[in-house]
């Protein structure tokens, strides 16, 4: 095993090292770094020519020229490699460091979102096999997926922040929205739940009053103004969630898991005051981590308390339980901080943003203010990831998921006469998640270097700005030093998944092949 | 009437039963017949089928057609790209030019009545009929996606499918050109081509980026061949002397085709949005060609002042791109023999009962 | 279970509904005092002076941060910042040519450190070739060495024409340079103040502001090593000067002396390729006192055109300025919040016809080429008259600012003093008399004189056309369809690399932009002058040389006039060049922010942003 994992990493340097060669060679004669100068009018014109030929070595030739940038790179192996100077006076090296946290900051979150979402929805649709909501499912996966991303982009602007913010100065829903809004979350409940005619109109008229009910009251309270939750809201939905939660682990039948849930989703309620105490006394992450962390070892405690036999998969019920009815609280917190936020100067009264990573006259101590801001900044590039990105996901969960049920294992399970519950979540989930894993683990790998062009329309500067930057600015260091990080990500990304396959799949043998 | 409808789709679907030799319905066809008929079974994709040959044809007519000077064809559409006619001034809404004369609302409700007028999509800055830009535009991103397609899947069918089927060096070899081939951006690739060699057309463009664009089809094929290449039949045919030319074209291979159809599929539309990417960043095709990425990157702008010039190049986007992603989704179907399978209430509530069963025993 | 959650989840929601207690009524925003401005290009620095940190981004943020002895305005004029000190030419021979550079009393930097003629003194470092050879410092021409002061400012009319080194007065207030000649728009080469002192101290090591005595003390440093042309210090002090500066990120934890400065604002706080900040200098005595309420400037970085247009539809920005296009434009007016102004860039697009061999490249013998007489005149005439000039100008660029009239001059711009005088007389009419439908047929008149059958097999004319611009797109593609009608068929080339094969000859015409980023007497001269650095045409004409060769000496407005009558009068006649627009540029400004005048050359927008108030 372990003499595999050397042999392919020795094989990936040497790859590395081939198509960074031609890379270089490539992006060496793709532009003319003088072809500004020639416009130029300049008296000094021929000094300025000599000058950044010395500047970039123009008169060694590229392949030479390579040899030279590589020679920084060997640095690696005696732990100080030397991605070199770009164009712009500061070191390659120092350019990455600021650019991999921004660009994982803005994937991160919609990657996320864009896996839990596309497999949740990948999953109904493929146990709604041709249903109504597998085909709408299907056709607005597709629908985003089919969308170049600066459009979706000009879209959710014009609409999400300009006509919203808009919209904010009187936040009254018209009648013709709440309908809308109700419309769509009767037909969308009613298409999920399906079953029955009498249960499908039930669920069709209640997601709709409860919609229109819930649009209208945001409506007129000014709830868009001053947002927030409350304890009462938060343990209602922590009660929801506990009973959710345990439906899908363990099932409610299990009396244990689901009394630990309800516990949990109560303690919710009884910390809900000392927690807002901490948020506002101490704010910072570091207490909310900490706070998380109490979260879960009480979550353990009340779990083990709880159970008798079979305390893992209770233990795990009451953990997830927690840490949702947790993050309630924490949403709750944002929701109070959207009213100061909204009063500051730098936002005054325009609160989604189109642009940027942070408000930049936002000049606050305040924890909660400064996390809103950075909250509100992700907030349009992450829905246009996650909607461009998610088809994928429902597409592969549901394509697998409805292979993984026709196995034979399946059948023995419910032959045994497992509930369905069992089937779908312990049987047939688990051996989708196998490919999904490896799946994921390149992606997560190709995001990295991947966001050029949704970098641009929302103006941050991660690797993909650098990238753009390196490669029209004929900035060879920094092309070079960018494709260094990604191609080497997407090389181990390729292995890492290669090894968990097998290592998730018994029936896979790893080296055989190769 | 719904509901009559989901209830008789239901019985079919039981009735098709779990297993394939079982299996009255498909009894002594071929599997491309088999295909064919679960194909055509597939509402959405059999839509988008017409969607597809409509659009293909409706384009591919509408211009003139030349081909190496020998070959003239006229096209149905009265404007080309190169026409210049004048530019609609002054009766346009918000002080704009060169708006659409095309009308859908009889004139009994007010409107100019059903008709294309001169220039149904509008006029571009200089009066250029948009109807023609967006048709060859279509041409061309269309030509792209089959260009791309094509060597996409050989390549990667052909390098996948020896890569699976020998293993061993072979495979190793293979798989590490792969990986050294994922390294390389196109787009890189792109500007080398786009600075030295811009104006050589959208073709080109097509054929290097499907030098690049089949890495993951081989992935693919390849998991597929090693899996398939230790099935019974292929131990049949290989002591019945077969080839390995003959095992793996002939045998492996048909049963690898959903995989390889529908990753082409996917291909394809991701093909059409790779092209649109690169024009964004002005690595794609270039003027004076056209092509629907780059007529909807010139007109970002206008999706508020004048937006048929943004709209209708997106809407040839979207339409392409949703119905080759549908014709992909019910090949995908109709080549899984173990497709049309879904959990019926009825077994649901017979699992239940088994349940209760097995809990009366406890 | 689904339901049962939603209905809790609705119980609940009508329930803190009902506790729900405060409705808002948004409260009316104070005053703001901020402006955010919106750059395509981020700035890679705060030394401009650099080839790594040379932007136009640059120079407006430096130039919030710095005043000198003159400035442009918006009207492309030299304006005195009398405010700041005053020059004057003291002596005016053939031989001998001085100017006296005053610093006024009181000046200080951000610092407190009082500005005086030994800051000037740094500017005849960063702009004599002779002196960084002299003091050890490096030949700037070196093609393996970088000098010690790696900058951008050698080997120019500076460089070529000064005469020793600068002159102290006994004062220490003023300094005079020695010129080998009187040279033409002398005052655009005089130094600019730099605190020399904080490079002293960086090149010790200090990283924090230090007191009076210590920064006079470093001044005295400084003024001692420039006279015994001390390497050690000075070498030093270039390291930070190249090096020390190229920082795009600024924080608590910068060196503050890095940011000293004399400007209305000084640098808070930048984030690198996002934003930078600047608040008010409070110690700002060295140009024009602030009349408005802004105490803070922020540039925020933005490449794309619509996400920066829709940015400031969303309010996120205050002013906005950017490459026009119709649709942009229509965009920017609709948004009711803002007020658009237009504005003339520097670049005026022009078409070229090849005319002789440039050196270095193959024969031209193409169809325009001067060794075929009068033949190719006609055709080059008949080619510049068939250029569908005011159809280009009505299709591509009124839909942007309204100008409907080509440019008919290379060398004066439309709105300059003497651009109406010049273009009367200068040849141009001839190219811009009667309607495009007359020209055409004086154009084809030109061509059926030599081609009779021209109209049924036309002539063949190559032109580069620059790839990945879609204006000039369609620029090509109005000409292609007029040409047509007078006997020729352009064939294009497109290609992205287009300013590489400038002067190849496989062509025959080329369109472009020359970008002329400041105003001096030789203005267009390196595009006609035979061995000019920018005649990629093999124009070649004994009279034109003639006449600029006596540009290079200062001159009246009128004389300066006469001769550039002179000379496009030759260039017309010769029939080799024809300009059709200025490149528009537009800005937008929130509604509410007064004096913004956007201006053509460097530092553009922000020039007088002490008038800026809300």
């Amino acid at each position: 095993m372990l003499a595999f994992i050397m042999r392919r990493l020795g094989i990936l340097s040497v790859i590395l090292f081939g198509s960074s060669f031609i890379l270089y060679n490539m992006a060496a004669i793709s532009g003319d770094p003088l072809a500004d100068l020639k416009l130029s009018t300049d008296p000094n014109r021929d000094f300025l020519v000599a000058s950044l030929t010395r500047e970039l070595q123009l008169d060694v030739p590229p392949p030479a020229r390579y040899f030279l940038w590589i020679k920084g790179i060997f640095g690696i192996f005696i732990g100080k490699p030397d991605f070199g100077m770009s164009r712009d006076g500061s070191t390659v090296a120092h350019s990455l460091a600021l650019a991999i946290p921004v660009t994982i900051r803005l994937v991160l979150a919609a990657t996320i979102f864009a896996i839990v979402l596309g497999i949740a929805i990948g999953i109904v649709t493929a146990l709604r096999q041709y249903s109504r909501f597998d085909y709408s499912m299907t056709f607005v996966s597709f629908l985003m997926f089919s969308l170049p991303i600066f459009w979706v982009a000009v879209l959710l602007k014009e609409y999400l922040a300009i006509s919203f913010n808009n919209f904010l100065r009187e936040p009254k829903v018209p009648l013709g929205w709440i309908i809308g809004i109700s419309l769509f979350s009767a037909i969308f409940w009613a298409s999920v739940i399906g079953g029955s005619r009498k249960a499908f109109w039930t669920a069709f008229f209640s997601a709709a009053l409860i919609a229109g009910s819930i649009v209208t009251l945001f409506s007129v309270s000014g709830w868009f103004l001053n947002p927030g939750l409350g304890p009462i809201v938060i343990t209602a939905m922590s009660v929801g969630i506990a009973y959710g939660v345990t439906q899908l682990s363990v099932g409610l039948i299990n009396k244990a898991a689901l009394k630990a849930s309800l516990t949990m989703a109560g303690l919710s309620l009884v910390f809900y005051y000392p927690a807002q105490w901490v948020f506002d006394k101490h704010p910072g992450s570091l207490p909310v981590f900490l706070m998380a962390c109490v979260t879960i070892t009480i979550a353990v405690f009340v779990g083990l308390s709880y159970s008798k036999i079979d305390r893992a998969p209770i233990v795990r019920t009451t953990i997830i339980t927690a840490v949702l009815s947790a993050g309630l609280v924490v949403v709750d917190k944002f929701m109070q901080t959207w009213k100061p936020y909204m009063e500051t100067d730098a936002i005054n009264y325009r609160p989604v943003p189109t642009i940027g990573q942070r408000s930049d006259l936002l000049d606050t101590p305040d924890y909660w203010l400064k996390s809103l801001d950075i909250v509100t900044h992700l907030f349009l590039p992450t829905v246009a990831l996650t909607l461009i990105s998610f088809a994928g996901y429902i597409r592969y969960s549901r394509g697998t998921l409805l292979e993984v049920l026709n196995q034979d294992y399946i059948r023995t399970a419910r032959a045994k006469g497992l509930t369905e519950r069992t089937v779908i979540m312990r049987h047939a989930f688990r051996n989708t998640m196998i490919p999904l894993t490896t799946i994921m683990v390149v992606d997560f790998a190709g995001v990295i270097g991947g966001a050029l062009i949704t970098e641009s329309v929302f103006g941050w500067s991660g690797m993909g700005t650098l990238f753009r930057q390196g490669l029209l600015g004929y900035d060879l260091n920094l092309l070079m030093g960018v494709f260094f990080i990604t191609a080497t990500l997407s090389v181990l990304a390729n292995l890492v998944a290669d090894l968990l396959y097998s290592a998730l799949d018994p029936r896979i043998r790893v080296g055989g092949g190769a | 009437m719904i509901f009559k409808k989901k209830a008789a789709q239901n019985a079919e679907v039981n009735s098709s039963g779990e297993n394939a030799i079982a299996n009255k319905e498909i009894e002594g066809l071929s599997q491309g017949q088999i295909v064919r008929r679960r194909f055509f079974r597939h509402r959405a994709a059999v839509f988008s089928l017409g969607v597809i040959l409509f659009i293909v044809v409706f384009v591919f007519t509408a211009l003139d057609f030349r081909f190496l000077g020998i070959w003239h064809v006229k096209g149905w559409w009265k404007w080309s790209p190169e026409d210049i006619p004048d530019l609609r001034y002054g009766d346009c809404p918000n002080d704009t030019v060169g708006c659409p004369t095309i009308s859908l609302l009889p004139k009994a409700l007010g409107g100019n009545g059903i008709g294309l007028g001169d220039h149904p999509f509008g006029q571009d800055d200089i009066g250029r009929d948009f109807f023609s830009l967006v048709m060859k535009g279509t041409q061309r991103s269309l030509s792209v996606m089959v260009v791309i397609g094509f060597l996409g899947g050989t390549i990667g069918t052909i390098v996948g499918s020896i890569s699976g089927y020998y293993r061993g060096k072979v495979d190793a070899v293979l798989m590490r050109f792969t990986d050294f081939i994922i390294t390389i951006p196109a787009i890189i690739i792109g500007s080398v081509v786009g600075y030295h060699f811009g104006n050589l057309g959208a073709i080109f463009l097509a054929f290097y980026l499907g030098l690049f664009a089949w890495t993951g089809l081989s992935r693919l094929v390849r998991g597929e061949f090693l899996t398939l290449r230790e099935r019974e039949f292929v131990d049949a045919a290989r002591v019945a002397g077969a080839s390995n030319r003959r095992i793996i074209f002939k045998h492996i291979l048909p049963n690898a085709v959903g995989v390889i159809i529908v990753s082409v599929t996917l291909l394809l539309s991701g093909a059409i949005l790779l092209e649109t990417a690169l024009s964004y960043i002005g690595f794609g095709v270039v003027e004076p060609d056209v092509s629907l990425g780059l007529l909807i990157n010139k007109y970002q702008d206008s999706f508020t002042t004048r937006p048929w010039l943004f709209w209708y190049p997106g809407l040839f986007i979207i339409s392409i791109a949703l119905s080759i992603n549908f014709i992909g989704d019910g090949l995908r179907d109709a080549f899984d023999p173990r497709q049309r399978r879904r959990i019926s209430k009825k077994e649901r509530q017979e699992s239940a009962s088994a349940r209760k069963l097995a809990q009366a025993h406890d | 279970m689904k339901l049962n959650r939603n209905a809790k989840y609705a119980f609940a929601v009508a329930a803190a509904a009902a506790l729900a207690v405060s409705l808002l009524t948004p409260a009316q925003a104070a005053t703001r005092s901020t402006v955010i401005l919106h750059e395509t290009n981020p700035i890679t620095g705060l030394n401009c002076s650099l080839s790594a940190t040379n932007s136009t981004t640059c120079s407006a943020v430096s130039y919030l941060q710095g005043a000198g002895f003159n400035y442009y305005n918006n009207k492309k004029e030299l304006v005195k910042n009398t405010i700041f000190g005053s020059y004057k030419i003291t002596k005016k021979s053939a031989t001998d040519f001085r100017v006296q550079y005053t610093v006024n009393p009181g000046r200080v930097w951000s610092d407190g450190t009082p500005i005086d003629g030994v800051d000037l003194l740094l500017s005849h470092v960063l702009g004599s070739d002779a002196y960084s050879i002299a003091a050890g410092l490096g030949d700037p021409k070196s093609k393996t060495a970088k000098p010690a002061f790696n900058g951008l400012g050698y080997s120019g009319v500076y460089a070529d024409n000064i005469v020793g080194e600068p002159v102290l007065s006994a004062d220490k207030m003023s300094v005079t340079l020695q010129y080998k000649k009187p040279i033409a728009n002398w005052d655009l080469y005089g130094p600019g103040p730099a605190a020399v002192h904080t490079l002293v101290l960086m090149a010790d090591g200090k990283t924090s502001l230090q007191t009076a005595a210590v920064n006079q003390d470093a001044k005295d440093r400084f003024l001692a090593a420039f006279k015994a042309k001390d390497t050690a210090l000075l070498k030093k002090m270039g390291k930070i000067w190249s090096e020390d500066y190229t920082i795009t990120t600024v924080d608590s934890k910068t060196n503050p002396l890095l940011l000293v400065s004399n400007g209305g604002f000084i640098l808070d706080s930048a984030v690198a390729k996002t934003s930078v900040t600047l608040v008010k200098n409070p110690k700002y005595n060295s140009g024009p006192a602030m009349s408005g309420t802004i105490d803070k400037v922020v540039f925020k970085f933005i490449g794309d055109g619509t996400a920066a247009a829709q940015a400031l539809a969303n309010g996120e920005l205050d002013v906005y300025a950017g490459q026009a296009t119709a649709d942009g434009v229509a965009k920017l007016k609709a948004i009711s919040a803002v007020n658009l102004v237009g504005v003339n860039n520097v670049a005026y697009e022009h078409w070229d016809l090849h005319y002789d061999t440039v050196p270095d490249e193959a024969p031209y013998t193409g169809l325009f080429s001067v060794k075929d007489g009068a033949k190719s005149l006609a055709l080059r005439k008949a080619f510049l008259l068939a250029i569908p000039r005011n159809e280009i100008m009505e299709k591509l660029i009124a839909p942007i600012n309204g100008v409907t009239t080509p440019i008919q001059s290379t060398w004066v711009s439309p709105g300059s003093a003497t651009y109406d005088k010049v273009t009367a007389a200068n040849g141009s009419a001839f190219y811009s008399r009667g309607t495009q439908e007359t020209r055409n047929a004086s154009a084809l008149a030109l061509v059926q004189k030599y081609y009779p059958n021209a109209l049924k097999q036309p002539l063949k004319v190559r032109v580069l056309v620059p790839g990945n611009n879609p204006r000039r797109a369609s620029e090509f593609a109005l000409a292609k369809a007029n040409m047509a009608k007078v006997g020729f068929e352009l064939v294009g080339d497109v290609r992205t690399d287009w300013p590489s094969k400038l002067g190849n000859s496989d062509y025959d015409a080329y369109f472009f932009a020359w970008v002329a980023s400041s105003v001096t007497q030789r203005q267009s001269a390196e595009v006609f002058d035979t061995n000019g650095g920018n005649n990629i045409l093999g124009y070649s004409n004994p009279a034109v040389d003639g006449i600029i060769s006596t540009l290079d000496v200062p001159m009246s407005d009128s004389l300066l006039a006469a001769k550039y009558i002179q000379i496009e009068r030759l260039t017309n006649a010769d029939a080799v060049t024809i300009g059709v627009f200025v490149h528009p540029g537009v800005v937008a400004v929130n509604k509410d922010l007064k004096n913004v005048k956007p201006a053509p050359l460097s530092p553009q927008m922000v020039w007088n942003y002490w008038e800026w108030t809300y």
